[in-house]
């Protein structure tokens, strides 16, 4: 099944040399901490707080409407750390949704209003449902499905997951054209 | 009730200026508003005590109830010390809030609730009946379960510290008040 071309207004976006598309209704704190790989769609009104840490992102992720990447912390004897958060190729963040992971693999399927709790280890390959809590420090295997809250294993996902955000993710950028000019 | 905005930032407070502040609002010292949080004071002022952590998207707001009668002093929703407002949480608490209380990412808290000390409200719970925790409750999981806790929260000082140095490299601050 094709996807149906997502139409932006070109004005409100900002498109990069190595194909970034970030909406200019973004807030991104410390964006000298944001490293964006490249053909990375950011849509509005979604926080990025590369001032807490850095942020690095994959090729090709989606970052959906208002939804918030920040960078986890821990407590340590003294003080407090917060942690550089990777995210890896190909992954999908929905709307509203939260993620305070410390690593989130490659091939990565986040739902809408999903809270990833602080430190979370998601691992390759896995799609947390949505509306889902992941409570703090939660490791999510790969190839697995999680939901509910507290969010746990409800199902696997099938083997060819990698294809399957491979193709999800490339054709989403490809349909996220601008509105033609009439 | 007034549409001027009156917030009076006491010294030490980190207040991004790309957070939302409207009507009168008095934030106590050592507290961190992180930028897109969303303070509203429509019903009447908002007082938020020292050590306050207010992060982005969380909605603090002092709404009218609907059966409320015009009254001649506006009603001041007092917030106390050490509290924590996580991501996207939403308070709507017209009475009173206590102090150590943590409010988790996605939560929301109607406005006949009233939160006094230690209560932990987990992620994505919604409590909207009009009802008084009490002191340490816990509310937990999708059925919003709850049960009392053995201790208090931990606070967050450290994590105040930390931010209180990190933040104003990266925003403009709203100026706190001068000591007289």
């Amino acid at each position: 099944m094709e996807l149906q071309d997502i139409t932006y207004n070109k004005s409100e976006y900002v498109e990069t040399a190595s194909g970034n598309k970030v909406s200019r209704q973004t807030v991104l704190c410390g964006s000298q901490n944001i490293v964006l790989q490249g053909k990375v769609i950011i849509q509005s009104d979604a926080i990025i707080r590369g001032d807490l840490a850095n942020v690095r992102t994959g090729r090709y992720c989606i970052i959906s409407k208002e939804a918030v990447i920040r960078p986890p912390y821990k407590k340590f004897s003294k003080g407090v750390a917060f942690f550089p958060m990777a995210v890896g190729d190909h992954v999908f963040v929905g709307e509203r949704s939260i993620v305070n992971a410390a690593t989130v693999g490659s091939y990565v399927y986040i739902g809408k209003n999903v809270v990833i709790g602080r430190r979370c280890v998601l691992k390759d390959c896995c799609v947390i449902e949505d509306n889902t809590i992941i409570a703090p420090e939660t490791v999510v295997p790969p190839f697995t499905r999680y939901g509910g809250s507290p969010g746990m294993e409800i199902g696997s996902v099938p083997e060819c997951q990698q294809d399957l955000m491979i193709e999800f993710t490339r054709s989403y950028y490809q349909h996220f054209v601008p509105s033609k000019l009439i | 009730m007034s549409s001027k905005n009156n917030i009076k930032v006491m010294p030490g407070a980190i207040v991004c200026e790309e957070s939302k502040l409207k009507g009168d609002i008095t934030i106590g010292s050592h507290s961190i508003i992180h930028p897109c949080a969303a303070i509203v004071a429509e019903a009447g002022p908002i007082v938020i005590g020292d050590y306050c952590l207010v992060e982005e998207q969380a909605k603090i707001i002092h709404r009218l109830p609907f059966d409320y009668a015009e009254q001649e002093n506006a009603p001041v929703l007092i917030i106390g010390s050490h509290n924590v407002f996580e991501v996207d949480c939403a308070v709507e608490a017209s009475n009173k809030i206590g102090c150590n209380n943590v409010f988790e990412s996605k939560s929301f808290v109607g406005n006949k609730v009233n939160v006094t000390n230690g209560c932990i409200i987990g992620a994505g719970c919604r409590i909207t009946e009009e009802q008084t925790l009490k002191d340490n409750t816990i509310i937990y999981g999708s059925n919003c379960f709850q049960r009392e806790g053995l201790d208090r929260p931990v606070t967050q000082t450290a994590q105040i510290d930390t931010l209180s140095k990190m933040l104003p490299n990266y925003h403009h601050i709203r100026r706190p008040l001068k000591k007289n």
